[in-house]
């Protein structure tokens, strides 16, 4: 490693950072996971050495277009609710596993499903008893041999061209109910990996193109909704017989060797393009701490995730160090292999914006990730939930990126990150159409976008794991889901605050639908605290728990033909609504919910960018027309004077205002010295940090300096 | 030479301080934190992000016992240049710790070599413990 990392990195004894913190186990080489690209073949080196600039530019274009094209193929024929709207993947591997073209939609899916590839390479090719053939279908779940969490499944085939293994297709994404306690699939109150339903390592359900229906029939006989889950497993086989039919084609035409070859080549470019990148960012240490506000299933508690970022050269190391331990009560818990996928998602996005994502801009980056830890979690843990701690990771990476790229050419990828405060619903019940379904909503695919460093982030912008997804037409929802939608309206004091404001979420309110109702669940964080970070002086966007509002008034309501007002701000805050009230952690059990019972959430609002009182006065006085801030917040935080009767900026009175906030900062605020010699004496109550470990570091008890901190 | 590292923070080449952006405050040494420069002020987020609803437990602000807001602003035009959101007690964090050498060299700074003598990044101005562990 570099100069940097030599002089300040300290790794803890008797813990591990390169590679899972569990062993082999059936179906899952450890080794397989984290060692990154393969070796380059004899195949691949003959193709790369006689491939010209212009035909490995017509190839990458060539494979964009098949995934892009599996890509529409698979959201067109599937039913699920998730993979219509974007949580799905498709990708071209090499031979021998490595992502080599990726299409949009959650870029993580594909940066995991590597090392199952690699596991039916390694293992199951050279045994007779399973062996490979071109046709065979794979599906896998297991989020410890490279999944995410069991409720997003996979499937893998094999291309050959006479005899010869040329590259691997996959594709996959959030199915929903894999059996699991909890219909639909997530279980917050899961202990163990048995509480979560199905988990199945790379296992063959098909050859020749065709599906093993005894095989089938076993997996869809162990979930909840067999019609939603077989009919979207072939629209997969459906949609990788595609891809290997493109594939397959381009050999004909350009022959076996420039096209092995220039898969290759793409990941070589995709390295060398991302270390040309880094070269251009300052080498430095950037530090950031995020907190997570865990269900832990017996009731909130404070954990920590740091992460640092070590950039020298033309190579980066992300290290997430003095992690929160494992707790046995809750599935918020990640692996090594998912906390390094989450990054990609940001890295592909911003970090390196414009180069073709694949597995070679990761090359560059080493990742150690903490474990035994809520980061990097054994395998009997439950790590359902995991996504929630791989994505404060991925949020911490985005405010370090930020802060290494503003000093560089790269400065237009500045800015605070997508809201993750994770509160999603997850259903179960007939729906219009008269057939089960349970799975997650749409709704999760509209969170705020962060502050910009030249523009406010923009509004419903996505789902954080994926800023091309999209949260679905209400009306095709309504006939899909057991409940409908009554309200989707972005959210009033919701986002960050700061001189470019983050961009609000969609609240979605809904109800149960017809006489059965519907069953109900959710899983998340983000209530007590929030997981939308600001940036250089920008504000967070504030926490959001979930809302449940029983025997309402709201059907009569609707009968009566009265006028409902159902903006979700007046509704909480004034009980527009006569009922019973419930505002409280997402992660909560499964109830069954009548119609009338209104049902509140959202992904929350985005983080601000800079000092609020930067703000142009115009900006913030828009903000109150658009009901995206109330007048209160405009004088208080802003110091943006509104007339109350014609809503006109004050200009005189809003200077006044801003020099008398200013003069207020100075008077309260202390020297650094003396403000932390007071301030490090302060301790949350013990209550806060039952599961948080050793505080202030989880790692080393009464140790009260860690590196990455500052004292004065 | 000035060069702007964050939205409100630059670094001078020649004196190697951090300084404001907005009103050339001098904010310390660059190879320290930025924020020891700064004057700091602890918050009750309730005073940023209000509480709504019935319950005061889950009310769409962060708890108070969980979680302060502590912001950091220029001594001389009171911008607020970085805040962070921590549990009471625990320690601030060195956000930015650059390679002051490697800085320079990048924009072409006369001053490289009359500081090469100095270690890249500085270790001990920050006044941060290193390692924990042992490893």
């Amino acid at each position: 490693m570099g100069k940097l990392y030599d002089q300040h990195v300290r790794l803890f004894d008797g813990l591990v950072y390169d590679r899972v913190a569990y062993d082999r186990r059936p179906g899952c080489d450890p080794e397989l996971i984290s060692h990154g690209l393969e070796p380059v073949t004899e195949i691949e080196a003959r193709g790369m050495a006689n491939l010209s600039d212009v035909d490995a530019e017509l190839l990458t274009h060539k494979l964009t277009t098949i995934v892009e094209e599996a890509r529409d193929v698979y959201q067109a024929l599937s039913i699920s609710e998730a993979i219509m709207v974007g949580d799905m993947n498709c990708g071209i591997f090499t031979a021998s596993g490595d992502p080599a073209m990726v299409a949009t939609g959650i870029y993580f899916h594909t940066m995991l499903n590597n090392s199952q590839l690699k596991y039916a390479n390694k293992y199951y090719r050279p045994d007779p008893s399973v062996g490979l053939a071109d046709g065979d279908i794979f599906f896998f779940n297991d989020e410890l041999g490279g999944g995410v969490h069991p409720f997003d499944m996979f499937t893998a085939m094999p291309v050959f061209w006479k005899e010869e293994l040329v590259a691997w297709v996959s594709c996959g994404g959030h199915q929903g109910d894999n059996g699991s306690p909890t219909p639909g699939g997530f279980n917050a109150k899961a202990r163990t990996r048995y509480d979560e339903g199905l988990h199945i390592p790379m296992m063959r359900i098909g050859r020749n193109f065709l599906l093993h229906q005894d095989v089938l029939d076993m997996l869809a006989g162990s979930v909840r909704n067999p019609f939603v889950f077989t009919s979207d497993l072939r629209s997969r086989v459906a949609t990788m017989q595609q891809m290997h039919k493109r594939l397959v084609r381009e050999i004909e035409r350009r022959g076996i060797e420039p096209v092995v070859g220039g898969m290759r080549m793409m990941l070589m470019r995709g390295e060398q393009a991302a270390r040309a990148r880094l070269r251009e960012v300052n080498d430095g240490i950037f530090r950031v701490v995020m907190f997570n506000d865990d269900e832990i299933g017996v009731g909130p508690g404070l954990t920590r995730i740091p992460v640092t970022l070590i950039k020298e050269g033309d190579e980066m190391t992300i290290l997430v160090q003095g992690v929160s331990p494992e707790n046995s009560l809750g599935p918020m818990h990640s692996t090594w292999h998912l906390t390094r996928a989450a990054t990609a998602v940001y890295l592909f996005s911003y970090f390196f914006r414009g180069l073709p994502p694949n597995a070679g801009l990761l090359q560059p980056i080493r990742y150690l990730v903490e474990g035994p830890s809520i980061a990097n979690a054994r395998d009997e843990i439950a790590h359902g939930m995991g996504t929630g701690i791989a994505a404060l990771v991925a949020n911490g990476a985005h405010v370090l990126g930020s802060k290494a790229l503003f000093d560089s050419p790269y400065r237009d990828s500045v800015q605070a990150p997508h809201s993750r405060n994770q509160n999603v619903f997850i259903y179960a019940g007939e729906n219009r159409l008269g057939y089960p379904t349970a799975n997650i909503t749409a709704t999760a695919n509209s969170s705020g976008q962060g502050g910009r460093f030249d523009g406010d982030g923009e509004s419903a912008i996505g789902f954080f794991w994926g800023p091309f997804t999209d949260s679905g037409e209400i009306e095709d929802m309504d006939r899909r889901l057991p409940h409908f939608v009554l309200s989707r309206r972005l959210e009033k004091n919701g986002h960050g605050w700061g001189k470019y404001r983050g961009g609000a979420a969609y609240v979605e309110i809904g109800t149960a639908c017809g006489h059965t109702g519907c069953f109900l669940s959710s899983w998340g964080a983000a209530d007590k605290l929030s997981h939308n970070p600001g940036l250089m002086g920008g504000y967070m966007g504030p926490p959001n728990p979930r809302v449940i509002i029983q025997d309402t008034n709201l059907i009569q309501m609707i009968r009566e033909g009265k006028d409902i007002d159902l903006n979700n701000y007046e509704v909480v805050r004034d009980q527009t609504i006569s009922g019973t009230y419930r505002v409280e952690a997402s992660g909560q059990p499964t109830e069954h919910r009548n119609e009338g019972d209104l049902m509140m959430y959202s992904m929350g609002g985005g983080g601000g960018y800079g000092d609020v009182l930067e703000r142009d006065p115009a900006f913030v006085a828009k903000d109150v027309v658009e009901e995206l801030i109330t007048p209160d917040i405009a004088f208080k935080i802003y110091g943006v004077a509104l007339d109350r009767a014609t809503g006109r900026l004050d200009k005189a009175a809003t200077d006044a205002r801003r020099t008398e906030i200013r003069r207020e900062r100075l008077a309260a605020a202390k020297p650094f010295r003396e403000f932390i010699g007071e301030w490090l004496k302060k301790r949350p109550p013990e209550k806060v940090i039952a599961y948080y470990g050793d505080f202030p570091d989880p790692r080393a008890p009464g140790y009260d300096k860690p590196f990455w901190g500052i004292y004065g | 030479m000035r060069v702007r590292i964050t939205e409100c923070i630059d670094i001078d080449l020649a004196t190697e301080k951090w300084m404001c952006n907005r009103c050339a405050q001098e904010l310390g040494s660059a190879h320290a934190s930025y924020k020891q420069g700064c004057v700091v002020r602890e918050r009750d987020p309730h005073e940023i992000h209000p509480p709504r609803g019935p319950n005061k437990e889950f009310n769409f602000s962060f708890d108070p016992e969980w979680m302060r807001i502590i912001e950091y602003y220029c001594p001389n035009c009171a911008v607020m240049v970085e805040n962070e959101y921590l549990p009471p007690g625990h320690p601030l964090t060195w956000d930015i710790q650059l390679d002051l050498e490697k800085l320079k060299e990048k924009h072409g700074f006369a001053g490289v070599a009359g500081a090469a003598a100095k270690a890249g990044v500085a270790t001990k101005a920050g006044g941060g413990e290193e390692g924990a562990g042992s490893k």
